[in-house]
């Protein structure tokens, strides 16, 4: 088996080395962050697979907190931009200036490059701002670059885009349609905490002490843990599992089961399929694992179907979510047996 | 760039028809066996869409999100050496975002001001137009104008386009919300509409295992762009024998429920039936299916070929379809069967 070769030519430390890695930036970020270990886990997880993040959360839940700290600890550069109905595409992507040099009084232009130059890009509230913005976003995501007036300019690499989203205030705003939330690879949920944990948090914010987060990873190191993920083998009937994850959510599908006919209108793309294996190999490689199990699989399930299953009206009169959706597809798809 | 460039003056007049067939031929494989490197399952719509560009024909994709839409537009460019741009269509984009603007400029050395045009993304060899009914009819109009004139004109001034230029749209389901459907005369324009679908098992276990490895698949450029303006004159001298002519147009006027003695679930199922560009475009399609089999003259099976991309979106179906749960693909059939085929060889 060749893909088991590869593995072991990465070297049991290289993997050793990325869960080491892995357990200081968690530390770190508990310094500074009381719960909501699962929501840093799956963004540190989608890091690692190279993917963006959509988070759906009321204000108020330190998700900026938890990012720039999350950026501190891998030492990667950090940026908020508040999306807003007014936002240009080039507050985002950046202009292109005149400008005049003082001693010889010639001008010219000169680009701006826009907070998308960096390394974490925290959108918050992406769905307050209107399309055409959203779209400059999604595209600069997407090609890892951005053109102004004919030239290109690169992005930062590694590149990661978090988007949040406000549940609550819908009036005013723009919902990212489905095509374009199927761009991110996680969507992941952020719920307020659990009253002990609350009164941590308020214990700890209004106290004297100032807790430092330090380097827990170097962000240029992510990038070769980004290849070794890719690397990690994946038997042939886990990758099957996750297809057919995938797969049988599409309404349309021949073995489509009845709750999916019943309820869905819009089924999962392939992207999804794409995104559970490359997520579980992610989840894999930072357990310290050098391959894929079923559970890998299904640990990332929810963040990666949650925002590209549609359920219709028929499943929103009888209560019935995608959450639901999900969790009745993983009880109908068989796992291999071989495979936990 | 990839303007004609006239490297032979005497080439215009003494085209070498069988040549360049043969090298059509070869062209068309070549392209697939690139891109079938990235794109496992999909050679129907591939061929589908080299026909059009072959005729020099524009092309509308469907297909539901995550079918490589966008992987096989960008990647016909890349092996074909074209310039490739693309637009997110949405409610806020204008047309001057597609076409360009003029902006006010300072020479530097003379400090007068002059008036320049900055040229859209339509200013290249192949745009894909994404989702194209999500923006106001205004926007829409505005890029089926120019590509139809295959020119920009703004501030009294006209600006050619490169040549050759092809535009491949996509449109999101119609059933979503905020939508503005593109109008029948609208659709009319482009030559072929290609159908993308979800893939089997087996492929997209393939595709997964290809997208989330390490491996990066390179694309060889087969095609040059001026290759590509001489394949789409060879195509228009591909002959379509009358008898054939004949049957593309019994098989376009069939589907019109105003014509008196059309069947009767013609008039029960079609809403509007397909104009006269369906036929012009149905011929040039089995023109072109011919010559990417090298031959110089069409057959029927050139046509049957043609058939269900040509006339999907020029079908309007009726409510009674809908509630009947008939498809277009469905009506096609039934028109495909009604009208009978010219006893050719």
């Amino acid at each position: 088996m060749s893909q088991s070769n590869t593995v072991k030519d990465l070297g049991v430390e290289a993997i050793e080395k990325i869960a080491d890695g892995k357990s200081k930036i968690m530390r770190e970020i508990r310094k500074v962050i009381i719960g909501q270990d699962q929501v840093v886990e799956d963004v540190v997880t989608s890091f690692f697979a190279g993917g963006h993040c959509l988070i759906t959360g009321v204000p108020g839940l330190a998700k900026t907190l938890l990012i720039s700290s999350l950026g501190r600890a891998m030492d990667l550069k950090f940026r908020r931009v508040q999306f807003t109905p007014d936002l240009m595409p080039a507050d985002i992507t950046g202009t292109e200036i005149l400008e005049e040099d003082s001693a010889t009084r010639q001008r010219e232009l000169k680009f701006r490059p826009g907070p998308i130059f960096t390394n974490i890009l925290l959108a918050d509230e992406i769905n307050r701002t209107p399309p055409k913005t959203q779209a400059a976003l999604l595209e600069a995501m997407q090609e890892r670059q951005v053109t102004v007036s004919g030239r290109t300019y690169e992005l930062d690499n590694p590149f990661f885009v978090l988007a949040t989203q406000n549940p609550i205030e819908q009036e005013g705003t723009y919902p990212l349609p489905t095509v374009q939330q199927d761009r991110f690879m996680f969507h992941l949920l952020i719920d307020y905490l659990p009253k002990d944990q609350e009164l941590e948090v308020v214990n700890q914010t209004t106290g004297a002490r100032v807790e430092d987060i330090a380097v827990a990873m170097h962000g240029q190191e992510l990038l070769e843990y980004q290849d070794i993920v890719r690397q990690t083998p994946v038997a042939e009937p886990i990758l099957r599992y996750a297809v057919r994850l995938a797969g049988l959510s599409r309404p349309g599908g021949a073995e489509a089961p009845a709750f999916v006919k019943e309820f869905v209108s819009w089924g999962a793309s392939i992207r999804a399929s794409h995104y559970l294996v490359l997520g579980a190999k992610a989840r894999a490689i930072l357990d310290g694992r050098p391959h894929v199990s079923v559970r890998d699989v299904q640990s990332v399930a929810y963040a990666v179907l949650r925002h590209r299953i549609v359920t219709n009206f028929r499943a929103e009169s009888q209560g019935i979510d995608t959450e639901e959706i999900i969790r009745r597809l993983l009880e109908t798809v068989s796992p291999p047996k071989s495979g936990l | 760039m990839a303007q004609a460039s006239g490297s032979d003056p005497k080439r215009a007049e003494e085209f070498d028809l069988p040549a360049v067939l043969d090298r059509v031929k070869t062209a068309g494989r070549q392209v697939l066996a690139e891109l079938r490197k990235i794109i496992v399952g999909e050679d129907e719509p591939i061929d589908q869409v080299l026909s059009a560009m072959f005729a020099g024909g524009h092309c509308m994709i469907q297909g539901p999100p995550g079918t490589a839409k966008t992987i096989l537009i960008a990647s016909l460019a890349k092996v074909m050496n074209l310039e490739f741009k693309r637009i997110q269509f949405t409610p806020d984009l204008m047309p001057s975002d597609i076409s360009g603007t003029e902006i006010l400029e300072e020479d530097t050395s003379t400090g007068h001001r002059f008036v320049k045009f900055v040229k859209g993304p339509v200013f290249c060899n192949i745009l894909m137009a994404d989702e194209i009914n999500r923006t106001p009819p205004k926007t829409q109009a505005a890029l089926l104008e120019v590509m139809q004139e295959k020119q920009v004109t703004i501030g009294g001034k006209t600006y050619p386009l490169p040549l050759p230029h092809y535009v491949l749209a996509t449109q999101i389901s119609l059933e979503q919300e905020g939508t503005y459907p593109l109008p029948e005369a609208q659709q009319d324009r482009f030559m072929l509409s290609v159908a993308m679908n979800y893939l089997g098992e087996d492929d997209e276990v393939q595709v997964v295992r290809q997208s989330t490895s390490l491996s990066r698949v390179e694309l060889k450029q087969v095609i040059e762009g001026d290759e590509l303006l001489q394949f789409q004159q060879a195509v228009r001298r591909v002959t379509l024998p009358a008898e054939l002519g004949r049957y593309i147009v019994d098989l376009v006027a069939a589907s019109r429920p105003t014509v008196a003695g059309c069947p009767d679930f013609v008039r029960e199922y079609i809403a509007w039936g397909a104009g006269l560009r369906a036929s012009q475009n149905m011929a040039l399609a089995a023109k072109s299916a011919a010559a990417q089999d090298g031959r110089d003259t069409v057959t029927a099976d050139d046509i049957r070929k043609a058939i269900v991309p040509v006339l999907r979106h020029r079908i309007g179906l009726s409510f009674r379809a809908e509630v009947d749960r008939v498809t277009v693909e469905d009506v096609i059939r039934k028109l495909v069967e009604s009208v009978s085929e010219p006893a050719v060889a």
